[in-house]
């Protein structure tokens, strides 16, 4: 067991691809939430999961509790919006039936999901029913607005027509389906980020099952921290099915150098938010978290 | 010569209450009064002004033994006020919740009245929470039943204790295929643990029935073959669900119905002259201590054709299927014969449950001021909410609920019995006291009541 104090504890470190054409033609990069997920239902690891589906408007997430291949596979792609993944979780052990229920979501969901479970606070009978936990990385979300502005303003481009969106290289990439590639400075989206973001202390999403994301691996690759014993048990399973190409983290490039930079980038920067929030206000200082 | 004696609090039942009893020489109960002593919550009063959606959330929180009666015969209170159908596929959905909630809390029950209750064929009471056999096993199978019944009504209704999925107009969500089938394969499990539990309890019963005496705190006390028999009448709306002013048929006649003030029906105040140290458990109240039901009681009393009636599992049986038996076995046993009736109804609603059709009613009017009611038969007896509703909002509301029908029936029934089992005769109405628990209307005539119900 490895432990870093900003990639969080996790037993092994790789970077790895889906086999799986299908999921590859549309993940963001190299498949590996969808992949897990659908590998765990298919081996009956859990019953259905909840992923970021397709909302009502373009690039909009809705919580989906998916409960077939078919419905895993609308949630291939990041949508760099905000998706409550965990209100559908109490839900999915009731209305949908679910007794083992997988998780995808960001490293606030996973703390969530942590937290339900240990303090099952409205979640009677949930806790014992979460069977895998997916996290994804994540630097900051937007609120829908703030990815309309983004998009259709700064980017210049229509939300309907985009194909794909990607951080990376210090830019926001707006891709569309007539080919047009716009893209503008990470430092223009700053502000419209959601400010609850800016106290989050954790990058790599440090207490889910396996966490992944794009950042440390090359483009099509993605890393993956395989955190838990049942995650270790999972992940091993599925790379034997052959579900996954893998690579050791050290053979790639970046590496994970550059995972342990962007990490401490951003929990430097949000401590000092913390700090900064206890002489916010009259007299008075915003909650603390973590206090 | 008459005396009195106070059980107070009484035990293993949900709420405060107790009985002062006025017993003769041989301990015989010439007359008893049963009263709720749970401070009042005044929901009927909170309710005014406040949504129709609100209301039946609010109503649900009286009570965490059945608060799925309270709420399912809320919303349809507040459906009836506003004239609003249901779909069938919401309405399968609320029958599987409320027989769920029936499985389970006669199982619950179970557990209540076991310790009063022989090991047939020996002289040791039943100890559920022992860990030798047959105890170990018996509890566990009640556990599992709760369990079953707890797990299926958090499916159908959201959560097995204060039920989010029903609304007004039908239900928030259907359930998934999956979660039909898991309902399905839970009342399957049930069924075979209901019927071997509904046979051990009717053993355990009729033993007890043929016994002359039982041991109360080392003394044999005489068990009369008329314990728990009254001359009142028994109200039952339908032998599984319910009944509301906008069926076809109505089973529950509003204009029936009366509510007295506890004031005009309990005795006034009488001082204590018998006590027992040894009575389980901690003694009865101490000689010389003032009672004054009168003044305690929180519990309203309703009465159905000028009289009060008995509801529960045997008032369903007694009406519905012509069970004949009186008193306090054969309300125990009409609870257990109902333990197969709530798995099978489960079933079956399953089987007509399509999961794909819709759950909530295309248009839901707002209320124009009339009256609605909705019985709901609660595993106790018939819950009754009613409601005025106008433009959404909730203008009066009304809870008659099963243990304040029974209250005053009760109390009747104590005559005749020992004191000492007086109890037992309690313990047989399976009483949720909390619900019972009235806010009282002051009477504009008599002052003396409304000045001393404020100091209290």
């Amino acid at each position: 067991m490895i432990e870093d104090p900003y990639l969080g504890k996790y037993i092994t470190c790789v970077s790895a691809r889906s086999t799986d054409k299908e999921i590859l033609q549309k993940a963001q990069d190299g498949g590996i939430a969808t992949t897990l997920m659908v590998y765990a239902l298919e081996q009956g690891i859990i019953d259905g999961t909840i992923v970021a589906g397709e909302g009502d408007r373009p690039w909009e997430p809705k919580p989906l509790v998916a409960m077939s291949r078919e419905d895993i596979l609308k949630a291939r792609g990041t949508k760099y919006s905000i998706s409550p993944q965990i209100s559908w979780l109490k839900e999915a052990t009731r209305s949908f039936g679910l007794d083992k229920v997988g998780v995808t979501g960001v490293c606030c969901q996973m703390q969530a999901v942590r937290k339900a479970q240990l303090y099952p606070i409205n979640m009677r009978d949930v806790p014992d029913k979460v069977a895998f936990t997916v996290g994804l990385f994540c630097m900051e979300n937007f609120p829908y607005k703030s990815l309309q502005t983004i998009v259709e303003d700064h980017a210049a481009q229509s939300l309907s027509s985009v194909k794909r969106m990607d951080i990376g290289k210090g830019k926001f990439w707006v891709y569309t389906n007539r080919g047009n590639v716009s893209s503008l400075p990470i430092k223009a989206t700053h502000k419209y980020e959601q400010p609850g973001c800016h106290v989050c202390l954790d990058y790599v999403s440090n207490l889910a099952d396996i966490s992944t994301g794009s950042v440390g691996s090359p483009d099509g690759w993605s890393t993956v921290f395989i955190r838990t014993k049942k995650g270790n048990e999972i992940w091993s399973k599925a790379v034997a099915a052959g579900m996954f190409e893998t690579k050791p983290i050290e053979d790639v490039k970046p590496g994970l150098d550059l995972v342990t930079k962007l990490a401490k980038e951003k929990i430097d920067k949000n401590r000092k938010t913390v700090e900064e929030r206890k002489s916010f206000g009259v007299n008075k200082a915003l909650r603390n978290p973590y206090a | 010569m008459t005396k009195v004696v106070e059980i107070s609090p009484t035990t293993r039942h949900e709420g405060h209450s107790k009985l002062t009893l006025k017993v003769n020489d041989e301990g015989i109960i010439e007359r008893g009064d049963w009263l709720s002593i749970t401070p009042v919550r005044g929901i009927e009063k909170l309710a005014i002004g406040k949504t129709m959606e609100q209301v039946p959330k609010i109503a649900s929180r009286v009570c965490g033994i059945c608060p799925i009666a309270h709420t399912l015969a809320s919303i349809e209170a507040m459906e009836a006020s506003i004239g609003c159908e249901v779909p069938t596929d919401a309405k399968l959905l609320r029958t599987i919740l409320h027989a769920a909630n029936r499985l389970h809390s006669i199982a619950l029950h179970n557990i209540l009245i076991l310790p009063d209750f022989y090991v047939p064929g020996t002289e040791t009471k039943f100890n559920v929470f022992a860990k030798e056999e047959p105890f170990r096993s018996i509890a566990a199978r009640i556990i599992r039943i709760r369990e079953i019944g707890q797990t299926i009504g958090a499916i159908a209704g959201g959560e097995a204790i204060h039920p989010s999925n029903p609304r007004i107009g039908g239900m928030y969500r259907n359930v998934s295929p999956l979660a039909k089938q898991k309902m399905a394969d839970l009342a399957k499990e049930g069924l075979v643990l209901a019927h071997e539990q509904m046979e051990f309890m009717l053993e355990v019963i009729r033993n007890m029935q043929s016994l002359e005496y039982i041991d109360v705190a080392g003394k044999q006390i005489p068990i009369p073959k008329t314990l728990g028999y009254h001359n009142q009448g028994v109200m039952a709306t339908s032998p599984m669900y319910g009944s509301s002013s906008l069926d076809e048929n109505p089973t529950w006649d509003f204009a029936r119905w009366k509510e007295t003030r506890p004031w005009d029906w309990y005795m006034g105040e009488v001082t204590i002259d018998l006590e027992d140290p040894s009575y389980p458990v901690g003694g009865t109240t101490k000689v010389g201590t003032k009672a004054n039901p009168q003044m305690e009681a929180c519990n309203a009393v309703p009465t159905y054709d000028g009289q009060p009636v008995e509801v529960g599992p045997r008032a369903r049986l007694a009406t519905f299927k012509n069970f004949d038996e009186k008193g306090t076995f054969a309300q125990h046993i009409a609870r257990q014969m109902e333990y197969p009736d709530c798995c099978y109804t489960i079933l079956k609603c399953l089987d007509s449950l399509n999961t794909s059709g819709k759950v909530l009613a295309d248009y839901i009017p707002q209320g124009d001021g009339s009256m609605g009611w909705a019985a709901n038969e609660a595993p106790r007896g018939t819950d009754v909410h009613l409601a005025r509703v106008k433009d959404g909002k909730v203008l009066w509301y009304e809870m008659l609920v099963p243990t304040t029908w029974n209250f005053p029936t009760c109390s009747r029934a104590l005559t005749g019995a020992p004191w000492q089992i007086a109890e037992m005769v309690v313990r047989a109405y399976d009483p949720c006291v909390s619900c019972a628990t009235h806010m009282i209307v002051v009477n504009e005539e008599d002052e003396v009541v409304a000045r001393k119900l404020m100091q209290w």
